[in-house]
Parts: C-alpha cells; structure tokens; sequence
C-alpha cells in the first residue's frame, strides 16, 4: 500500500513536470481559489479581532445610553438620574456627533477634559491635553493629524453637516491614536464637553451617556432598570453591541468565503479537466497496468495522487500568495487615502485550513476521473494503438 | 510434465447488440505444458488475441474452462483475476507498452510493486538483475523514448519475467521492430525458455518465430486447426489458400512497415548495417510477391 503510494507519488510528480504549461495553469487555478480564501479569512479575522479591541476602548464602559434618535438631545442633568442606579459606578455625559474638516466627515467627541481619562486613554504625544474651559481647542490623535496635515498650534475648521458657518479650531495637542476602524466610528477629534454644546448650539444636551459598571457582570441587571428608567432612550450593553458587530462581520465573512469558494470551485474544475486529459491519454498504460496484475485501488491511487499533488502545490502556493495578498490590500486601501487600518493577523489554523481545503478539493475533482480509470476494461485499452 | 494452460471448449461470443453475436472462439481445446515455446499463427480476427486475453485472464470466457497451472480461473472475479494476473502471468505487448514517465528499471519493479512479495531492496536488486538478463544493464535510468524498440521490447520482457510467471504470453512481440531486432528479441526469448524454462504463448505472423517455436498451432475463424498449413501445403483447400494468402499479405505489410522504420531511422544506423538490412527486405519482399503472384495465378 505504501509502496504502491510512493509509486504513484513519483509517477504524479513526473506526470506534472513532464506537462509543465498544462500543469501550472491547473495549479494556477487552486492557488487563485486557494488565495482568496485565505487572504479573506486572515482580513475577516483581522478585522474582527480590531473591532473588539476598539469597541472596547472606544466604548470604555459597560453601558451606554444614546438618545433614540441619535441626535444631541438628552438633558445633561439626566446623568444625575443614571448615576444613582445600583450598580452604576461613573457616568460620563458626552457629546458625540459628526463633522466636517475640511470636507472629510469626523467624528468628534466632546468631554469634559477631567473625566476624558475615566473612559479613554490619552496619551499625549505633542503639545497639551483639553482643559476645562477651553473653547476653541482640539485635541487630534497623530493619524488623523497627519492626514489633515496639521501639527500643534494649527488651525481647523469645522463645519455641519448642513454646511453653514464653520467654527475654527486650535491644534493644542496630539494624542496617540485611540481607537479607530473606518473613519466614521474612529475617535480622535476632542473637544471640551462646553465646546461641543455651544459648537452644535445645543446647550445642556449630550448625545450619549457613558456607564461605568462597578462590576461587569451586573450589566444585564442594569440596563433592565435604565431600560424601564428611560423607555424612549437607547440603552446598549457593550457585549450586546459586540454580539451585534459580530454578527455583521461573520455575514460579511460568509459572504466574502463565498465568493472565494467560487473560485476555488473552478479551481477544482480545472484538476478535474487534467486529471481526465491524464486518465483519456494514459488509456493504454492503464490497460498494461491492469495486465501486469494492477487492481482498480492501484490505478485509483495513481491517477489521485496526481490530483492531490497539483492541488498541493496549488494549496501552498495559494497561502503564500493570500498573504500577500493581504498585503497588497493593506497598500491598496493607504494609497486611496482611507482611514482604514487594516490589521493582519497571520494564524497558522487559516494556513492549515487552506492547505486543507486545497486538498479536499483536490481528491474530490480528482476522484471522478480516478474512478473513471480505475474502470477502465484492459482488453479494450490494449486492444488498438 | 504438467500442463500450465488447460482449455476445455471454450467459446468466446461477444455481443455487439440487437441479434448481433460474433463467435470469436468456437470451442477451443488446448493444452500447453510447462517449458513449452508455442506459436499460435493465424489471420487478424481468427481470435488468437482473444484467446491470449482469456488464457491471460484479462477477459472471460462465454462458456469452457480455462485452469491456469492447476487454478481454475473460468469464474473468477475482476480481483482475484488480477491477482492471478500478477502472480501467474507475464505480458509483452506488440507496442511495448511501457510506461513512458518511468525509467526501464521503474517500468521492471511495477509488476512486484503490485504484487508485495518481496522488499523494497529485493524489488530494486531483482529488476538490474532481470534488466541484466536481458542486456539492459547499461539502460537502467533511461526513459522509453530514450531506448530503441528493440530495447523498449527487451525492458518489457524483463517486466513480464518480474513475478517468475507460469507463463508469458506474447502478443506479436516482434511486430513494430525491425526484423533485425525481432530476430533478436525472438532468440532472447528462445534463450530463456531454454535457460529458466520459462514458458512462453506467442501470437505471431513472424515466420522467424514460428520456425524456431517447438509448437505452433494455427487458428481460423475461432477454431484450433491441428495441423499447421505451411506454404507447401495443397492450396486446392479453398479455405487454406485464402488463409495463406491472408498470412502472405499480412507479412508483406509487416515488411512494408519494416522497411518504412528502416528508412525513418536511416541517419541512426551506421550505413553498412542499413545497406545490409535494407537488402535483407528487398529480397524477402521479392520471395513474397513472387509467392502471393504464384499464389493467385493458382487461384485463377
């Protein structure tokens, strides 16, 4: 058996060089399939993982309560109410809403500077953090400083998003980039709670409050009492939102291997098609193996071998170049000039899983025309030239 | 001495569909003896291929008997066929039939890769010595394309020996070489039948083998006829002078094809040898018309 196996291995492994061209387009095709795949599942787990790691940071509290129409109208003094919940540790009013610098939308974050540590951490790189009373100052994070090309003691506009009269910015500080993927969620545009209200003309109104649990686990007790608290509110529980992205990303995830697997499938197309090109050529080298005393399971595991070799190479060649097309994602999307980091985790399960998938395509379209080989009746191979 | 081959009536009849039914072996009864070299001569379609196939146990019979070295193999399944295939009989095809990816010794160790009787070590020591046996020591990792028919045909009497077989069978052996080299690989043959014994059933229409064969039998439209009909033979038997008129033809196309192989490799061959070899044709090509002239003018 094992003998037989590395005698087809070697016959495979001639069979393959002896038709180069034929050959590597079959492979071609699995490590086009092979590729995709892999170089999504790595994105797909990438992004997954930064998502949390943001939501986490960006969050920085277990619960927040947002107003049901997401604009910037809960009264302020509605934090005391919160803040009296068992359970509730701190709660931080904020302002979060979107505007335009230059004609780029940015999320900005107004907070009271002295509670900005309770839920994100700041670390300044240049210039000052935000102190209470400060207007017409803007804290940026280094990513978002540099794509507007501004350092300390610059100046920004701002603007809303129905346009009207910007407001103008002062530069004091750069902090290290807290949070962001996408640049509609990232947070790194700061300015003072006052400074946001007096900005979108809403006095005494956030948009969000922010809940910091005593303990974790209370968090589904919580948010049922701010719930009935506050029935016209929205009240996430972090893991809520979580669970919600998640479900996103796997659809997004599911979608995309789809896709891939699409083009894996044509891949296995293609060995089929070598494979039986072999099987229709080598007729009369089947029919003298039978004669010297071949079995079908001999002729089988010759004609397999060639498959599984072709989509071996294509397999490890498909990781290779998903890797690299990982890569070549990550360049694509800096030289669009989005916002968008795009994390690259390279796991050996997904390497593994590819070269799995490469060779379970491989003995599936390779086992049909083995079969068909196998099959064939030794008088009738030998019996023309 | 024992009989490696018994047949008992066996017919052969192959359905080609509707009420079509052709009789390629109308109750066949033979015995070949071990150490025997035998011939069996005839017209294309008298059968001796499909005989060979069942004595071979690639294909079954309709009906008879068919015992290999005492087995009787008549009702066997695809399986078990293959094993006696393996174990019992050895092949050499008329077109080789080698596996062109594989050197000469690769080509040699298949039939014992298959069968398991011996290690990896004893494959390999067995196939140089068979490649030995048959003058092939200096081919050993040469490829099919790399050798000429006559080697190529030599590397695949090495293969048939692997499993010391009760038999090989050889379907026209020397028919895509040259006469030259078929003369060789007849006299190989010849050699070990009379050196290990080896038994051998060759299918032919080379006269060369039949002459030096202990026994030849011939074969019309599916039946053994007993005695041989050689050229000298009353051609007043219709049925006979068509046979031999068939068997003139038949070797003048082999000669045709011969001559054609001759000219082909023509810049290979030193130019005495070609000289030579081409004059041996022309005068057996000339012996021939003559015979088949002679042979219609008798007719008429």
């Amino acid at each position: 058996m094992l003998r037989t196996a590395r005698f087809a291995f070697t016959m495979a492994r001639r069979s393959i060089t002896r038709r180069k061209f034929r050959s590597a387009l079959t492979i071609l095709g699995i490590i086009i399939g092979i590729s995709a795949v892999v170089s999504l599942m790595t994105l797909g787990i990438g992004m997954k993982s930064q998502v949390e790691s943001t939501l986490n940071e960006m969050l920085g509290a277990g619960i927040i309560i947002n107003s049901s129409t997401y604009g910037i109208d809960i009264p302020e003094h509605v934090q005391y109410y919160v803040s009296q919940v068992p359970g509730v540790n701190k709660s931080i009013p904020i302002i979060m809403s979107m505007v335009y610098i230059g004609n780029k939308p940015h999320t900005v974050v107004g907070i009271d500077p002295e509670q900005a540590n309770e839920v994100y951490q700041v670390t300044i790189e240049d210039g000052r953090g935000l102190r209470s009373g400060d207007m017409d100052a803007v804290v940026l994070d280094s990513t978002i400083a540099s794509n507007l090309g501004v350092k300390v003691n610059d100046t920004i506009t701002f603007n809303t998003q129905t346009g009207g009269l910007g407001k103008t910015f002062k530069v004091v500080g750069i902090i290290r980039p807290i949070a962001s993927f996408g640049q509609f969620a990232s947070i790194g545009c700061f300015i003072t709670l006052d400074a946001a209200q007096d900005f979108f003309g809403t006095p005494d109104r956030v948009s969000s409050i922010l809940i910091r649990l005593d303990d974790p686990s209370q968090g589904e007790q919580v948010e049922a009492i701010l719930k009935q608290m506050f029935p016209d509110a929205n009240v996430l529980r972090q893991e809520e939102i979580m669970s919600n992205i998640n479900r996103i990303m796997s659809t997004i995830d599911g979608v995309l291997l789809g896709l891939a697997s699409i083009s894996l499938m044509v891949g296995a197309l293609g060995i089929m098609n070598t494979v039986m090109m072999s099987v229709h050529e080598r007729r009369r080298e089947i029919g003298m193996l039978k004669a010297v005393g071949g079995e079908r399971w001999h002729i089988l595991i010759i004609f397999l071998s060639e498959a599984l070799l072709i989509s071996f190479i294509g397999g490890v060649f498909g990781c290779i170049f998903g890797l690299g097309g990982v890569y070549l994602i990550q360049w694509f999307v800096k030289t669009l000039g989005l916002n968008i980091i795009v994390p690259l985790l390279i796991s050996p399960q997904i390497l593994a899983l590819g070269l799995m998938a490469a060779l379970a395509v491989g003995s599936v379209a390779g086992f049909y025309p083995s079969w068909k080989a196998a099959n064939v009746r030794p008088v009738e191979a030998l019996r023309y030239e | 001495m024992s009989n490696v081959v018994e047949l008992r009536n066996v017919v052969k009849t192959y359905d080609l569909g509707g009420a079509i039914k052709v009789d390629a072996l109308r109750g066949i009864n033979l015995n070949v003896e071990r150490g025997e070299f035998m011939s069996i001569m005839g017209p294309s379609g008298c059968g001796k291929s499909t005989l060979l196939n069942i004595i071979g146990g690639l294909d079954s019979p309709t009906s008879g008997q068919v015992i290999i070295d005492g087995i009787d193999i008549t009702h066997m399944s695809e399986r078990d066929l293959a094993h006696i295939r393996r174990e019992k009989i050895g092949f050499v095809f008329q077109f080789f039939n080698l596996v062109p990816l594989l050197t000469a010794l690769e080509n040699v160790q298949i039939p014992m890769i298959f069968a398991g009787r011996y290690s990896n070590a004893e494959i390999k020591e067995r196939a140089i010595e068979l490649l030995r046996l048959v003058g092939l020591e200096h081919r050993l990792h040469h490829r099919p394309n790399q050798m000429s028919g006559g080697e190529q045909q030599r590397v695949a009497i090495a293969r048939a020996l692997a499993n010391e077989p009760s038999i090989i069978l050889a379907d026209e052996p020397t028919g895509n070489v040259d006469r030259e080299t078929g003369l060789k690989i007849i006299h190989l043959m010849k050699n070990l039948n009379e050196t290990l014994g080896q038994t051998f059933i060759i299918v032919t229409h080379d006269p060369d083998i039949a002459h030096i064969s202990k026994r030849i039998i011939y074969m019309l439209d599916g039946q053994v006829i007993p005695e041989p009909p050689r050229l000298t033979m009353n051609p007043s038997s219709s049925i006979l002078a068509e046979e031999r008129r068939k068997m003139l033809l038949s070797e003048l196309k082999w000669l045709e094809v011969s001559i054609k192989n001759l000219e082909a490799k023509k810049m290979k061959l030193n130019k005495e040898s070609y000289l030579q070899a081409k004059l041996g044709y022309k005068k057996r090509l000339e012996m021939l018309k003559k015979a088949l002239q002679e042979e219609y003018k008798g007719r008429r």
